[in-house]
């Protein structure tokens, strides 16, 4: 999959102020929410970005579909920086590129119809659907997120979790755009129900060449539906490859905690969990205490904190995302990894 | 909570040692104006002193509504047990003076909820909450309590316990909380510990951190631990055994091991047929149909008829009772045997 990029992420930041004071309100700093991210997303392809809450990486897709303005870089689509855009052309932009939220109970507005809900894009964009066609070009988009088209003059309180979060993925589609931001779209669904979902979102991938930005912290949801995956610690990107490459190969000390901290609904895993580190408790990494605060994150590699192998140098420089040079042609883990002691560790037993 | 009581020392009521808490047919429905919501319909299961038993099931499937019911916490009205024995120690809790049960609550049996941050009062300081504990139930002086309420914050492994004992909730983690929530539900050790989805609002490294104090902790004071969750993976990695509900009933109860090598009912081996693995990267999952019933609307017979794989005419008027299984296993599956061994249901998925 070496399609084209249609989406270029480059240095982006989003700082939000922290003021003080009540009519003179002076900025005494800034919650640095996303530091400097950057990636590509191909066409087709489905990039999964992980981490803890608080890693930023909900802000990163707030950014992408245009809800949040960047205090710097550039989104690149097809080129162009939409940045830098604004009225008509940043209207022509958006619509291909859409967003499905986490919450299916708080983003539908309980006072329109479905029909309204699903409708409401094209009043934005009428030269999709012109008047006349809307009812029917809605009927059609329950169709195919599974949900019966005469459900059209229906609440959203009159439905289940697992068909709002379809009622959600019908209003992300309605202008057929060709990526999709989902921010954590199946966290807050039943496990019977959140399989429906995954599959309904892995279908419409090839029925319409989407190309999916998915955002999660479920670990194991995030290798079923991605080929590519960020991990984002504290507003960076700390590691980034293949789904194979950060899954059976992660050479970061984080990504390799986070996988090692994932319970496997194996009980046989519980004797002989591989990987076990000196210190760890039964087979797993244990991060020391918590993520420090975005508005005054640590020197240089921001991890260092709680790191298990942090010395003098990480306090001092801050590690590149690059691919460490002492795995140039290694096939697993010669992948970009931000951290100047990288070293590959199995920490997901294998299949 | 005015009244100052020391506990009993509780003598254990003879005879071959009844277990820590039995539960028998219970049965609790919450009448609204919608009708009446039969949350639990005939629930019965043990714990013993330094076991764990998960028990696992979606939103609505009555696992929660279960552990109030033991706690007895439920709000009445609109909720009501209607039917059942919870035995602790050999005694009917259900039959107890509420006077009775309040020194039981706390003292015997503690409970862990989600939501650390809206299950701790937010206008005093954790060292007051803590220490409340001391000053309610065994009569101790503040100045004692405060003390007891240190010592316990260092229990559970929270950092400089003695320079945060007069912070309030919304200064502390999510994760430091939580272990807040836990050293209170261990302040006068009781014998069982019922956790409600402790760690499902934590993060992956934390929930690690957490589980881990939970099991170190349990072990340490041989408590009986009832672990309420909807994720696979805490169960597999903690529990000794696990009671699978659906709609208010448990389809299948068995050995941890036993049931994720062989589930013996159909929406257990769906469960775990549908979760994507860290370990696997799967082709299409598999998704159980349609959706959890209404608990004002359950399903005549087998209540997952409806989703089922394997129904058969039988499994829509039927309802099946515990089949032995094994010794230490039941379901709730007229098919069982054949659910056990894996064949093709008679028709198409």
């Amino acid at each position: 999959m070496t399609a084209e990029a249609i989406l270029e992420v480059r240095d982006l930041v989003k700082h939000y102020p922290l003021t003080q004071g009540i009519v003179l309100k002076r900025q005494v700093g800034a919650v640095k929410a996303v530091d400097g991210v950057s990636f590509d997303l191909r066409k087709g392809e489905t990039l999964g970005i992980v981490g803890e809450s608080g890693c930023g990486k909900s802000t990163v897709a707030k950014m992408l579909v245009g809800l949040e303005r960047p205090t710097a870089g550039a989104i690149r689509y097809r080129g162009e920086d939409i940045t830098k855009l604004s009225g008509r052309a940043l209207k022509a932009v958006r619509r291909n590129i859409q967003m499905v939220f986490q919450d299916p109970y708080t983003s539908l507005n309980p006072r329109m119809t479905v029909g309204d809900i699903i409708g409401e894009p094209y009043d934005i964009h009428p030269e999709v659907a012109p008047k006349g066609s809307r009812r029917q070009k809605v009927q059609e988009l329950l169709d195919v997120v599974g949900l019966n088209p005469e459900y059209v003059n229906r609440y959203p309180h009159q439905f289940s979790g697992g068909q709002r979060q379809r009622i959600g993925i019908a209003r992300g589609l309605a202008l057929r755009p060709e990526i999709i931001v989902a921010d954590e779209p199946v966290s807050a669904l039943d496990v019977s129900v959140q399989a429906q979902v995954v599959n309904l979102l892995e279908r419409l991938q090839s029925e319409f060449d989407l190309s999916y930005v998915f955002i999660a912290h479920d670990l194991s949801v995030v290798r079923h539906i991605s080929d590519r995956v960020a991990v984002m610690y504290l507003g960076r990107i700390v590691e980034t490859g293949t789904e194979d490459e950060i899954y059976g190969h992660p050479t970061h000390p984080y990504t390799q905690a986070l996988l090692s901290a994932v319970p496997v609904p194996d009980p046989e895993a519980r004797e002989h969990r591989v990987g076990a580190p000196p210190g760890g408790s039964r087979g797993r990494i244990l991060l020391a205490g918590d993520v420090p605060s975005p508005a005054d994150p640590p020197s240089g590699c921001r991890f260092r904190t709680r790191c298990w192998k942090a010395r003098e140098v990480c306090a001092e420089v801050v590690p590149p995302l690059a691919v460490p040079e002492w795995f140039a042609g290694a096939a697993g883990p010669a992948h970009p990894s931000a951290c100047h002691f990288a070293e590959e560790r199995h920490v997901v037993p294998s299949e | 909570m005015a009244t100052a009581t020391t506990p009993d020392p509780a003598p254990d009521a003879g005879a071959a040692s009844p277990a820590l808490l039995d539960v028998r047919d219970l049965y609790v429905e919450f009448r609204t104006r919608d009708g009446v919501a039969r949350a639990v319909n005939g629930v019965s299961y043990r714990v013993d002193a330094g076991e764990t038993l998960a028990v696992l099931g979606e939103s609505g499937s009555g696992k929660s509504v279960t552990a109030q019911a033991l706690m007895g916490i439920l709000d009445s009205p609109p909720g009501f047990v209607t039917g059942g024995e919870i035995r602790f120690r050999g005694q009917d809790l259900l039959q107890a003076a509420p006077e009775e049960r309040r020194r039981i609550r706390g003292a015997r049996m503690a409970m862990i909820f989600q939501d650390a941050l809206s299950a701790l009062n937010p206008v005093l300081s954790v060292g007051t909450q803590l220490g409340e504990m001391y000053e309610v139930h065994q009569g101790m002086k503040r100045k004692d309590a405060r003390a007891k309420a240190v010592e316990l914050m260092e229990r559970v492994r929270i950092p400089a316990a003695r320079s945060r004992v007069g912070d309030y909730p919304h200064q502390f983690s999510g994760g430091m909380r939580q272990r807040i929530m836990i050293a209170m539900a261990l302040a006068l050790e009781p014998d069982l510990i019922i956790a409600d989805e402790p760690t499902t609002a934590l993060d992956v490294t934390v929930q690690a951190q957490v589980m881990d104090l939970l099991a170190d902790l349990q072990r340490e004071y041989d408590m009986g631990l009832i672990l309420i969750t909807h994720d696979l993976g805490v169960v597999a990695d903690v529990a000794d055994r696990i009671a699978v509900m659906y709609a208010g009933r448990i389809v299948e109860h068995a050995p941890v091991h036993d049931l994720y090598r062989a589930p013996a009912h159909p929406y257990t081996r769906g469960l775990l047929d549908s979760i994507p693995r860290l370990d696997q990267k799967g082709q299409e999952l598999y998704a159980i149909k349609g959706l959890p019933p209404s608990l004002t609307a359950i399903p005549p017979g087998c209540p997952f008829h409806p989703r089922c794989p394997r129904a058969r005419d039988r499994c829509a008027v039927d309802r099946p009772p515990q089949y032995d299984v094994a010794p230490g296993r039941t379901s709730a599956c007229h098919f069982w045997e054949e659910t056990l061994r894996d064949e093709e249901p008679p028709h198409d998925r």
